[in-house]
């Protein structure tokens, strides 16, 4: 839903409280089932039939006919995102630039040639991707795919569309700081990463923002937007024979122009003690905060046993952390915990909020419940919940075009493949308690823990020193992605 | 690019190409009424192992009074607080270690539960639904602190929606009689001091399956679905039917105005709101196009006018599906340096320039494409599915109103376009809300 749909009804639940994003594994050998558990089959899902190719240039496709309706989504994978930023925010308003016009036409006539379709053209950059993805009827590929290649590759050099965009963008960050649920996960990443590349909020800066050129970003371009580092899904209703001659013809000429560099990302930052982030956010009406510290890359091998023991901890309405912040003691609408995974690093966080008066109550009883993973550990029957739940709501998180489209640009860019999801069941199903107690103890954040408040600083200054050495910013000020 | 639903029917149609997609067609969903009223709609679908029931409860805010704003929404938290065989907490642990999940969700109008889980739990989903339906067990304790829960609902959507903020003091402007004139969530007193015995007494008169309609759809079959419908839901009995709500709110008799302070907000958000009439009267398709022309797209009126003159940041029309006559909505949220008076004037010139001056047959043709591809989208999954047949069924008294949908839309003109802008969008007709750090000081 929009965030103007929202506004017209009450829902149980905010957002989903899984992760987002699919999740990735290595060679997790599944290990012996344990003697009293029960599995519950939640039906068998595999990978739909799919073929890859490559030009001579180094572009990789991944076609995979979906005939549910006819549709088509394209999705383009550059892999360069925000920890390739030369100046904060530059790969984002980089992919904001293929939207301002191309090939010689202007942004309007682009628009107009996109909406009369009733299809839609999409671009943005996270931390370590850049994606153009393209959503139209199966009727209308032969006018939307040379048009999509025009996009991804020859933007114009407009101006006057580039100081128009960059001003809205100013403006939109200054406005992303009026919902503290929108910008907290900036704050989050910063304060865990600091100057390393993961620290780099991909929404840049309202000053690194203003000092941006045109030519800064097509030097950008030039640098990642390669045939070599680039990988683009087709899913939906075409036939793929015909497909791949139209994306050699549109493509085929695309060439590599200089050698990739990639950022040094293997030196991460230690965090020696907890820190206190305290966003000042004078007229707030309640406190949101974040909990954690580092997490895990997305191909580390215990990454389905992980998300299996998070369920536990806070994925699900049942969680520890929702059970006790929510249920029984009415502190908040919703708590929740889990894994943000990037390709060499990762976070993990809890994420709530309260009303101010509860804000130390609800951090210890969050801080209590998350010490439970060490001191009490996990039941058997709730581990066997817990997989039936994982396994239960996988397979719709890859059911629409655009899903899949976006699974297999994040096996180009995480560098997995369909055992992902063919083995997922039997990974999960063989988890064993002794692997949870193995997995809490290897991987969740237990000390030195990093904490962003934001809320009325004035007021919960005291609260926040307990937890560790505090920092205080006003919400308004430029920086953490504003 | 002459496009336009005629596509879609055919698609609907028996002679789609070979190997071509088909979208879903209404011969594709079998449907069947219990004796104690309830209807239940089944569309099969085996793309994935998972299915999902929906139910569709008639009643929303509307069928509130004051004193009891926002129990709608509070009783959709309190149906999964504990029945007689599954106590409180039990549904979710249930649902969950059967591999299923559930949200709900409430509107002026309704009332929507869904369940989503692997197709082989659908009899522990009946047996769930079915307990909470009849045997419904309202605990004091669990009412206390999801009272807590739902303050603080009430409080995240605020601190984190300008939107949320300004349309609930619109709303209590723009309605000075009908029960839309409040919020969903409820005033915050209300949500302090309902009793128990007005949640009795909301169960008994509203959740009685002659009051609801169900949805199945997924890796399902039908006879299953008829055979537990037959075992869990058909003993519940059926309640008189509830009071149809009385008021209709009087004719606005010229432009109504609402301020809102809130320090945080860094631009100032405008938000009109004119009256229309219920979605089942025939002038709903000319007004969601109209909509649709507004603002869906880069191409559209609002973005071209607004965004793109750097006058507007985002600027948005909205057309909720409603039983009763409500609003359309035209928003917009000031670049920086713009006054609020001179985004109000903006979005009224782009209004009045199609009242005056009509739209174009390629603008219609735009959004009727627009809106396929939207229906193409809904059927893309079975949550789509189920989702959009039980909000037709309620709001256009069929679920197969969703396939006439189309030549609804088709037959209309750019002359249809223009009248429903005339009719409706008028001075007389509309509030005006705007949201700003500081309000003007007085002259």
């Amino acid at each position: 839903m929009s965030r103007v749909t929202q506004i017209f009804s009450q829902t149980r639940i905010v957002g989903a409280l899984l992760l987002a994003g699919s999740l990735t594994l290595a060679g997790c050998a599944a290990t012996q089932k344990h003697a009293t558990s029960s599995l519950v089959d939640t039906g068998s899902f595999s990978m739909p039939a799919y073929e890859k190719f490559t030009l001579d240039n180094g572009l990789s496709f991944y076609l995979m006919p979906q005939t549910e309706v006819p549709l088509v989504t394209l999705n383009a994978m550059v892999r360069a995102g925000a920890i390739n930023d030369t100046k904060a925010g530059v790969a984002h308003m980089t992919s904001q630039w293929l939207l301002l016009g191309s090939g010689g036409k202007s942004k309007a006539e682009i628009e107009q040639t996109v909406d009369s379709l009733g299809a839609s053209l999409q671009a943005e950059a996270g931390m370590e991707g850049s994606y153009l993805s393209a959503d139209f009827m199966a009727k209308d590929t032969d006018k939307m795919l040379p048009l999509f290649a025009t996009v991804l590759l020859s933007p114009n050099f407009d101006y006057a569309e580039f100081d128009k965009l960059r001003e809205r963008e100013v403006a939109g960050l200054s406005q992303d700081k009026e919902s503290p649920r929108a910008v907290i996960g900036r704050y989050f990443n910063k304060l865990v990463f600091g100057t390393h590349p993961y620290g780099n909020a991909a929404s840049g800066t309202r000053e690194s923002l203003a000092g941006l050129s045109l030519s800064q970003l097509r030097a950008f371009h030039k640098s990642y937007y390669q045939p070599q580092n680039t990988s683009i899904s087709v899913v939906g209703d075409f036939d793929p024979a015909q497909m791949k001659a139209r994306l050699k013809k549109a493509f085929a000429g695309w060439k590599n122009t200089r050698e990739l560099v990639q950022p040094e990302l293997a030196q991460l930052p230690s965090l020696d003690k907890s820190r206190v982030l305290l966003v000042d956010k004078g007229d707030a009406i309640e406190t949101t905060f974040l909990i954690g510290g580092p997490g895990v890359n997305r191909s580390n091998p215990d990454y389905v046993g992980l998300t299996v023991v998070n369920t536990i901890l806070g994925g699900r309405f049942t969680s520890w952390l929702n059970d006790e912040l929510r249920v029984n003691s009415g502190l908040t609408y919703g708590a929740r915990s889990g894994f943000v995974p990037y390709a060499h690093a990762g976070l993990f966080q809890i994420s709530t909020f309260t009303k101010q008066a509860s804000t130390q109550e609800a951090i210890d009883l969050a801080l209590k419940t998350y010490a439970r993973l060490w001191q009490q550990g996990i039941d058997q029957q709730t581990l066997d919940s817990a997989k039936a739940y994982v396994k239960g709501q996988f397979p719709p998180k890859f059911e629409t075009s655009g899903q899949l489209a976006g699974l297999l640009s994040d096996m180009a860019l995480y560098g997995f493949d369909d055992s992902f999801i063919n083995e997922f069941q039997a990974k999960v199903d063989g988890l064993t308690l002794d692997e949870t107690r193995r997995l809490v103890n290897t991987y969740f954040p237990q000390h030195n823990l990093q904490y962003v408040l934001i809320g009325n600083a004035d007021k919960i200054a005291k609260i926040a020193a307990k937890y560790g050495e505090v920092t205080r910013v006003d919400i308004k000020a430029a920086g953490f992605g504003g | 690019m002459k496009f336009s639903f005629s596509a879609l029917l055919l698609s609907m149609g028996l002679l789609a190409a070979p190997g071509a997609a088909q979208a879903t067609t209404a011969a594709d969903i079998q449907s069947f009424t219990l004796d104690n009223g309830m209807k239940i709609m089944v569309l099969e679908d085996g793309s994935i192992p998972n299915a999902n029931m929906y139910l569709f409860w008639k009643v929303g805010s509307r069928n509130e009074v004051p004193g009891i704003t926002g129990i709608s929404h509070f009783f959709e938290h309190m149906m999964f607080n504990g029945s007689k065989k599954y106590g409180p907490k039990m549904f979710d642990r249930t649902m969950e270690a059967a591999g299923g999940a559930n949200n709900a969700y409430t509107t002026e109008d309704m009332t929507v539960y869904t369940d989503w889980f692997p197709a082989n739990a659908l009899e522990t989903m009946f047996d769930l639904e079915a307990d909470r339906i009849a045997n419904l067990d309202i605990n004091q304790t669990m009412v206390d602190s999801e009272r807590g829960v739902v303050a603080s609902e009430r409080t995240t959507g605020l601190e984190n929606s300008n939107w949320r903020t300004l349309q609930e003091e619109l709303k209590g402007v723009a309605f000075r009689a009908h029960p839309y004139s409040w919020p969903v969530i409820g005033h915050e007193s209300d949500i302090a001091a309902w009793t128990l015995d007005d949640l009795v007494q909301y169960h008994k008169t509203y959740y009685a399956p002659n009051n609801a309609v169900m949805v199945v759809s997924g890796d399902v079959k039908f006879d299953e679905v008829k055979r537990l419908a037959d075992k869990y839901l058909a003993p519940i009995p059926p309640q008189a039917p509830p009071a149809r709500v009385r008021t209709v709110e009087p004719q606005q008799k010229g432009e109504r105005r609402v301020f809102v302070q809130k320090a945080s907000v860094s631009t100032p958000n405008v938000m009109l709101a004119y009256h229309v009439p219920a979605s089942s009267n025939a002038d709903y398709y000319a007004l969601d196009l109209l909509s649709a022309i507004l603002s869906q797209g880069k191409s559209s009126r609002l973005y071209r006018g607004l965004v793109d003159k750097q006058v507007a940041l985002e600027a948005e029309a909205y057309l909720p599906m409603s039983l009763d006559p409500n609003l359309f909505y035209i928003m917009g949220v000031a670049s920086p340096g713009v006054a609020a008076t001179k985004l109000e004037q903006a979005l009224l010139t782009q209004i009045k320039a199609i009242a005056r001056d009509g739209v174009t047959k390629d603008e219609l043709e735009k959004v009727k494409n627009i809106k396929l591809m939207e229906f193409y989208h809904a059927m893309e999954t079975i949550n789509g599915k189920a989702n959009t047949l039980g909000t037709y069924e309620l709001y256009f008294g069929s679920y197969d109103k969703l396939f006439n949908a189309p030549k609804a839309y088709n037959q209309l003109t750019p002359a249809d376009i223009q009248r429903v802008a005339q009719t409706y969008l008028t001075k007389a007709n509309r509030t005006v809300a705007v949201l700003a750090a500081t309000e003007e000081a007085d002259l």
